[in-house]
């Protein structure tokens, strides 16, 4: 493994190599200053790299520039790009300059550069790789072959159950967009392929700041895909890490969920599936939900989901867990327990596996909130009542309760509540 | 700032590499201050992004956070702001504690 790296942080350089060199104890790693040197000449032996690890903001030049006059030469190799966080626009823009891999700066842990410089240099024939590097191969190697008309699908960002997904833009700017490619295995299930389908159209039917926005969706070569805003904040669960937030946060993102739930039930639609990985940042702080792969009309799930238990175990209401007809009721339970995680940065169930979390939803009262946070109980109770009868009627309800009981909380907020005409 | 921001843990096998990158904070906490006598703003965003992209990498998540006001700080001109940051990046600097594990 040879390895250039261009960055004009001392530190960084040294720590990049660090990782390189204890995964990859015979690597050769070129340390490139760009404070104390331009742009690497024609002569320059870039060939003799397997990958170039080039930066941004370079101090005295511009990394995209740079990276545009290197991709020039016949002999570039491989180029993986550092980016800032939240600014996916210069993703955008580095991965249409012909950087095969980018990386946000402040994120980039040992494990992420270790599996961007492990793909960039497979060999594709290679028969020995590991099972997720060949999973992820097989993903790029889908990102390239699957057209959008007036898309350009630049880069596999993540792999879900269900869909893998991609950065993208349109072909004319570079405003960052998701691409969701189903799983070919999925496309073969006639049912999940209806569901992801069904959220497009189901999500275009709303019109609403507290929603991701879809840019459009169908198929090419039998893959159904999807072409979805870019949320440059990240979801809840990177927000979360593991702990809470304060209160006040916690309690404008719940106020945000709740007019995010009253747009959708307002429109008949069930999400179904809340979770944190569910919720979403824009650059701004406001929030939306995403990913209705289960979210069904609320008349069609009266009619036909009873016996079916579809969502994610930890935030299931106890009637989603018994497989009983549901209504919007089931979605305010479940934003209760997100409410719970948000406050004390802690599950409100627990257990081995996902049956024995799914049955505390039934079975085990909601474990009380510590002292410090008592004045939210009242609320919370209210939320992850059993009995869906007890709990708050709609998300109306939750927000005047909010309104009358906590406007001090959420003062100061930025509102980002109002919605699209 | 609290006392658990200046408590960092820093992956072992990173100790060898801690003298040069604190060395080169106490540079940039002077090179802010020059930066801000001279009103030089674009220089004091530099910094500041320089801050925010190196600080969470070692395991010093207040000096990314830091690095991320005083990069808005010199985006808005705010010199009351920036001096308070960098007061309060001087005072980390002298309480920092360290663990390796």
């Amino acid at each position: 493994m040879r390895v250039l790296l261009i960055d004009d942080d001392e530190d960084l350089r040294n720590l990049l190599s660090r990782y390189i060199r204890a995964q990859w104890a015979d690597a050769h790693i070129d340390s490139y200053d760009p404070l104390q040197r331009d742009l690497p000449a024609a002569d320059f032996p870039l060939s003799s790299y397997d990958v170039l690890v080039l930066d941004y903001m370079l101090g005295r030049g511009d990394g995209l520039e740079w990276l545009k006059s290197l991709k020039q030469r016949s002999d570039c190799p491989k180029v993986l790009f550092l980016t800032g966080a939240g600014n996916e626009i210069i993703a955008v823009r580095a991965m249409k300059a012909g950087a095969d891999d980018y990386q946000r700066k402040q994120e980039l842990t040992r494990e992420r550069l270790i599996t961007s410089l492990r793909e960039l240099t497979a060999n594709p024939v290679e028969r020995t790789v590991a099972p997720d590097l060949a999973s992820r191969m097989e993903g790029h190697a889908l990102g390239d072959k699957v057209r959008i008309p007036g898309i350009k699908i630049l880069h596999l960002i993540g792999e879900g159950g269900t869909a893998r997904v991609y950065l993208a833009s349109r072909e004319d700017d570079d405003e960052p967009l998701v691409v969701k490619i189903l799983r070919h295995e999925i496309v073969t299930n006639k049912k999940a392929l209806e569901r992801f389908m069904e959220e497009y159209s189901l999500v275009e039917r709303i019109q609403s700041r507290h929603v991701a926005r879809i840019v459009g969706h169908g198929n090419y070569d039998s893959h159904a895909y999807l072409v979805m805003e870019f949320f440059e904040g990240g979801d809840l669960n990177k927000r979360l890490a593991g702990q809470s937030v304060s209160p006040p946060d916690a309690l404008r993102f719940f106020r945000e969920l709740m007019f995010a739930l009253g747009d959708i039930h307002e429109k008949g639609i069930l999400h179904r599936d809340l979770k944190p990985q569910n919720l979403m940042f824009r650059r701004d702080g406001s929030l939306a939900i995403v990913d209705f792969g289960i979210a069904k009309n609320i008349a069609a799930a009266d009619r036909t989901n009873a016996g079916e238990v579809l969502g994610t175990p930890r935030y299931m209401s106890p009637e989603q867990v018994q497989g009983r007809a549901l209504d919007l009721r089931t979605d305010i339970y479940s934003a209760g327990v997100l409410l719970y995680q948000m406050l004390t940065g802690e599950h409100m169930f627990d257990g081995q596996t996902a049956m024995e979390v799914a049955m505390h939803h039934i079975n085990t009262e909601p474990p009380m909130l510590p002292e410090r946070l008592q004045q939210y109980q009242r609320l919370m109770d209210k939320l992850v009542e059993k009995d869906r009868d007890a709990r708050f009627r709609n998300a109306d309800e939750v927000i005047g309760f909010l309104a009358r009981n906590f406007e001090q909380d959420t003062a100061g907020a930025v509102d980002t509540t109002s919605r699209l005409q | 700032m609290n006392e658990n921001d200046c408590k960092v843990i820093v992956q072992k096998d990173l100790e060898d590499l801690i003298p040069v990158f604190m060395r080169n904070r106490h540079k940039e906490l002077d090179s802010l201050r020059v930066a801000l006598a001279a009103a030089d703003f674009e220089q004091l965003r530099q910094l500041g992004h320089r801050m925010k992209g190196v600080g969470n990498s070692y395991g010093f998540t207040h000096i990314s956070t830091l690095g991320k006001y005083i990069e808005d700080g010199a985006r808005s001109g705010d010199r009351a702001s920036l001096q308070a940051r960098i007061s309060e990046y001087e005072e980390y600097l002298s309480k920092v504690q360290i663990t390796y594990e």
